[in-house]
Formats: structure tokens, sequence, C-alpha cells
């Protein structure tokens, strides 16, 4: 929604949308009750094209999108994903010659915690070698983007609520969005996010800010937080869960919001311990397990609209990098805007019959999507320049991107 | 982060020690897999934990220990192994640290040719040979599957002037006869090791002067069960 380091009084159309979603984040408190938001789900996700303002708000609101079945449904709109055209099952060529791939393995292997603790172990040896291949999937996809340890936390959170091809289909949109920055092959985009922390509880609470300053504590204690969504540090699957229903609606660098609310909400603990990096690190790595969520959620959001990323990036040191993921934000929201409903969109496929028996990652994307997806990323480069440049050129490409992505126009190239 | 257990190892800690209690911090590097996590929380625990889980970032584990009538706390961060996260992540945690652990899989080779660029990473923190280093070659209980030779390790620690030593994690006292084995435990011992040699050494920044001379260390002295422990010692460099 924001346009990060950009001037964002040039960004005319992503400001009016910016209001728009304010405006409704902040009313949506009357109507939370679960029978209600059960209703407005059903009717955005019908709507033509899919009301993704609606759904958007719904994962960030109270309860989040309550149910998996619903999260099956809504996860793949707010990520612009056809759910009638999701990739094949991995063949065993993924698996050959990576360079991640014994790092892969390794984390998965350790990755036990991560399932449900009633779950058979042959049924979780089975979900971890489909975690192994959707990982490694989409890393040959995308041979720009490096594994990150952590990465593997993302993907288990995704495949035990959407199954194997859907969890691709996703991982693979996150990867070159949210979670772009952190697949550099260093991490110091990821370290310019992170810087992110600090400013945010400068605004808020100076004191605790200048105790922090004063620890020498640094923002290594978020790291985990940032780059796996919580995951790896939350042990109730239900409480990731929310969050993923919070930062899959949300903008990219969300996750650093909610880690700001966490510190303040423990501020009093802080402050209470010894002004050493050692042990202050160690009390905010030590993520409680009872947070109040809800809470915390709603004023992540609160903070991210009083002090948006680009405020955050003048007043602090931040401007000297260039975020990925904050740059492509707005071409990504805006080709979610152009969804059809599923109904639709399977009567699309069906009168269209599109072939299916193809193997391997390539063909799973329908072929022509699997080229749009090269070209799209062109487009959303040409987006990013077009943003810098003028705003004209800017729209245009962008524009230009969420037809890429449309069905009709991917329909026509059949 | 990983271990839910984590509060246990910590609980020696949290009623405050005495303002005096002198720090010892000691950093675990090394390969990705090859056992830090589970080394430390050995040595923290007293166990090997049953579940570890890739560590993003740093852990911080911390146990207090008494040598020769001191109480010494013992803090240990256990860094993550994959490369990316060296550069630009790990590197706050190099300041003020007294000790460095290096560790290798005596299983994996390629675990053993990381070393000189770990040697490499800490020389660019300042963590030069002035500072006590060891290394610690892992999975000793795998003795099917050695790939790194004791000869080749202790040629290499040779050349880089620090001591070595073979162990295990999972099963520390397994290693037939080498090193002392009876019911003592072997990863504990390398610890203790270090922190010895850190209070032998003239004051570094910590909070009290070291009382009484450093002096050759018998490390039987700090252990309760006994001086089977002291055999493996003598023959260390440290
Ligand atoms: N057999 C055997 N396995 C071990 C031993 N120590 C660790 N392991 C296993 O090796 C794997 C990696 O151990 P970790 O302690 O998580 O490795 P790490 O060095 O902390 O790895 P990163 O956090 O990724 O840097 C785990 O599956 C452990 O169970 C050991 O002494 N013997
Ligand atoms: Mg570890």
């Amino acid at each position: 929604m924001d346009g990060g380091g950009l001037p964002t009084s040039r960004v005319v159309s992503a400001l009016a949308m910016r209001r728009r979603f304010i405006v409704t984040t902040t009313a949506q408190e009357p109507s939370c009750g679960r029978k209600q938001k059960l209703a407005e789900i059903h009717q955005a996700l019908i709507s033509d094209p899919v009301d993704i303002e609606t759904l958007r708000r719904a994962a960030a609101s109270k309860g989040g999108l309550l149910t998996d079945e619903l999260r099956r449904k809504v996860w793949p709109k707010l990520l612009n994903i056809n759910v009638y055209k999701l990739p094949h099952k991995p063949g065993r060529d993924v698996r050959e010659n990576h360079k991640d791939y014994n790092q892969v393995v390794l984390d998965v292997r350790r990755s036990m915690k991560r399932f449900p603790k009633g779950m058979p172990s042959t049924e979780r040896a089975v979900l971890q070698e489909q975690l192994i291949d959707i990982i490694l999937a989409v890393l040959k996809h995308n041979p720009q983007l490096h594994y990150y340890q952590g990465y593997h936390d993302v993907a288990v959170s995704l495949l035990l609520v959407v199954g194997e091809q859907m969890a691709i289909a996703m991982l693979d949109t996150l990867s070159n969005y949210h979670l772009r920055d952190f697949m550099d092959p260093t991490m110091d985009s990821t370290k310019h996010i992170l810087n992110y922390l600090m400013p945010i509880l400068e605004q808020v609470d100076t004191e605790l800010h200048d105790f922090m300053i004063r620890a020498e504590v640094g923002n290594i204690f978020a790291l985990s937080w940032l780059i796996t969504w919580f995951g790896h540090v939350l042990s109730e699957f239900k409480h990731t869960l929310r969050l993923y229903d919070f930062f899959l609606a949300s903008h990219p660098l969300m996750p650093i919001y909610l880690a700001a609310t966490i510190v303040l909400h423990r501020e009093k603990e802080v402050k209470q311990t010894e002004c050493d990096m050692a042990m202050v690190h160690h009390l905010l790595s030590r993520i409680p397990q009872d947070l109040p969520y809800e809470l915390l959620i709603g004023r992540a959001q609160d903070l991210f609209d009083q002090y948006p990323p680009s405020l955050l990036a003048k007043r602090a040191a931040l401007q000297s990098r260039k975020s990925l993921s904050i740059s492509t934000f707005q071409a990504f929201q805006l080709s979610t805007l152009h969804q059809r409903p599923d109904s639709v969109l399977r009567r699309l496929t069906k009168a269209h019959g599109s072939s299916t028996s193809k193997h391997g990652l390539e063909a799973a994307l329908p072929r022509d999507r699997g080229q749009l997806w090269g070209k799209g990323n062109r487009m959303v480069k040409m987006a990013v320049w077009g943003l810098s440049a003028t705003l004209g050129a800017a729209v245009f490409a962008v524009a230009h991107t969420a037809m890429d992505w449309g069905p009709e126009v991917l329909l026509q190239l059949f | 982060m990983a271990e839910s257990g984590s509060s246990v190892e910590f609980s020696g800690s949290l009623t405050l020690p005495p303002p005096r209690t002198r720090i010892f911090k000691i950093i675990v590097i090394g390969d990705s897999g090859v056992g830090k996590t589970c080394l430390t929380y050995r040595f923290c625990a007293g166990k090997f934990p049953d579940k570890t889980e890739a560590t993003i970032g740093v852990d911080f584990r911390e146990r207090l220990v008494e040598i020769d009538g001191e109480k010494i706390k013992i803090q240990l961060w256990d860094t993550a192994g994959q490369e990316r996260f060296r550069k630009s992540m790990v590197q706050h945690y190099y300041r003020n640290v007294h000790a460095v652990v290096f560790v290798y899989d005596v299983t994996n080779a390629a675990s053993f040719r990381s070393l000189p660029a770990w040697i490499e990473e800490c020389k660019q923190h300042a963590l030069g040979t002035e500072v006590p280093r060891i290394l610690v070659g892992n999975k000793c209980d795998l003795q099917d599957s050695i790939q790194v030779g004791t000869d080749v390790a202790q040629q290499f620690a040779d050349a880089h002037s620090m001591p070595v030593f073979e162990t295990s994690a999972k099963n520390p006292n397994s290693q037939d006869g080498n090193y002392g084995g009876g019911n003592s435990d072997h990863v504990e011992a390398i610890f203790m090791t270090v922190a010895h040699k850190l209070k032998s050494q003239k004051p570094l920044v910590l909070s009290q002067p070291p009382e009484g001379s450093g002096g050759t260390i018998n490390l039987s002295r700090v252990r309760d069960d006994g001086g089977d422990g002291s055999r493996s010692w003598s023959c260390s460099s440290c």
C-alpha cells in the first residue's frame, strides 16, 4: 500500500487506495460476529471481480479467516492464484543437483516440531518429503532466489493448510514478493528490513528505545520472527495461522510492525532486565506463548498507519537500500484486483479443457502461464522503473502487469 | 530459540547472581548441522536434546559453574551455520567474546574443509590467536561413517595452534577408552577446559580481577563425580 522509499505524493492512485484501506480497516469492529464475518467472506468470494478488499480486511480483523477451509479459499485470492491452474506435483528431478538440497533436507528433517503433535510419524514423514519437494520446486523455478534457513518454516505452514500443489503456488508468489528481500544471495537486504524495528520503537517509546540502544542488543532477536513470519517461534500452530492470515493480507513490512508491538508489549519486563546485550537478547528472543494476538495485530496496524515505512525511512538512515519486497508491493496489490470468482474460473478452465498430461513443474504451471511468469516479472520490473520515472508510465506498466495475470488474458493465449 | 526446554537451561541464573560474578562469553561457530546447538544444549542442560531445529540468527544459553571456589557464568552463543547468516547477521555477537569454539562434524569432510573460512571470519572480527580458541570434532559416536581422521584434525589444529577434541553431543562417553570414559561427560569437560583457560588468563574485560593464580588446572577439581575426567585432559594442549 505504501510506496516505501518513494515519494508518495507522486503515486496518486496508490494513495487513494491506501486511504480506502485505512477507512475500511478501522471501521471493522461493529460487525465482528462470526456468522456475519463468514457471510461477508463468502459474499466477497463470489463477487466478480472478487472483493479483495473485504477479504483482506477479514484476514486482518479479529479472528482472522476463522477456519482452514476458508483459508484454502481465501489465501490463494490474497496472492492472486488461480486454484484451477495449480502447479503439478513436483517430479523427482527437483531434487537433482540443487545447490541447496543438503541444507533443505537438513532443515526439514529437523522440523518435527512444526507438525501436529498427534500426527503419526509415517504421515509426518510423507509430509516432510513433500516439504522438501515444494521448497526445491520453487527454488528451481526461480533460480534468482536463494534458500535461507527458516524458509522451510514458511513452507510447512502453507503445506499443512493448503496441500502440496497450492503450497507451491503460494510459496512461489510469496518468494517473489513478501519474502523476496530474504532470498538475495546475502542477508544485507534482510538486515535493512530489520533496521526498521528500532525507529518504530523510538517513535512510540523513547525510553524503551534508549534502554535497548544502551544495552546494544541489536535486532537479531527478531530475525527469525521476520523471515519465518513467526512460524519458527510459536508453538501453537493456530497462532501461526492467525498471523499468516494477517501477513498475507498486509504490507511486507508488517511482521516488523508486529515485532515492534511485541517488544512494546513487554516494555516493563525489558526495562527491568539488566541493561546488557545478552540478557536483553535472551529475554526478547524467547517469545511468550500467551501473547494477546488480536490486540497486538490491531496495534501493529495502527503503528503502520501512524508511522508508515516511507516516514520511517526518512527519519532513519534507511533510505540507502532498495527493498524489492517494498518496491514491488503496489504492483502486486494491483494485480490482485482483477480476479474472477472460483465458479467462473472453474467454468473457464473446463471450457478450455486445459491439458494436464504434462509432468514436472514447468508443465504443472499451464504452459502459457509459465511463460507469463517470466513476462510478468519483467513487467513488474518495468512498473518499478515506472514509479521512479513518471506516474503515467507507472500506471500503464502496473495495469499491464495486472492484466497479464488476469485469467482472460491467460486463456486467450492458449 | 528452537528448544522449548530453554527456560530450563537458563533457570540456574534466573536468580540474579551476585553482581561480581564473572562472565565468560564463548561463541560457538561452524557449518550448519555439525551439532553446535546439540553441544551447547548438552553443556547447559546436561542432556542431548530430543529435537533441535535450525538455528536462525543467534541463540543464547548459559550455565553457572564453580571453578576453584569461584562462581562463574558461562555464556554460550550458539550461532547459525548457514553461510548467508555469517557475514551480516552474526557479526554483532563477535564483540566482547572471550573464547571461540570451532565445531566440525567428523562424519562430514566438507564441514572440516570450511574451518579456514571460519577462522578467517574470526580474524576479521579481531578474534585472533590471543583469544583462546579450540576445535571440536563432533558426532564421534558415528564410528562407521567417519570422514575426518584424528591425525588430520590434529595436524590442522597444530597448524593453527589450538587444541582439538573429538566428542559426541549425543553420546559423550562412548569413545572407546580414548577419553577417560567412565561416567564423565566429555562435552562438559571440553567447555570447562575453556573456562579454566580463561580463568587462568590475565583479567580480560571481566568484572572482577581473577583471584588466585592461573597455574596448572586440574580439571577434576571442579567435577562432582570424581577424577575420571582428569586423565583425558592431561594430554590437551590447553
Ligand atoms: N549421531 C549424532 N548426531 C548428532 C550429534 N550432534 C548433533 N547431531 C545431530 O545433527 C543434527 C544437527 O545438529 P544441530 O545441533 O541442530 O546442528 P547445528 O550445528 O546447530 O546446525 P545449525 O543450527 O543449522 O547451524 C541434528 O539432527 C542432531 O540430532 C552427535 O554427537 N551425534
Ligand atoms: Mg543450531
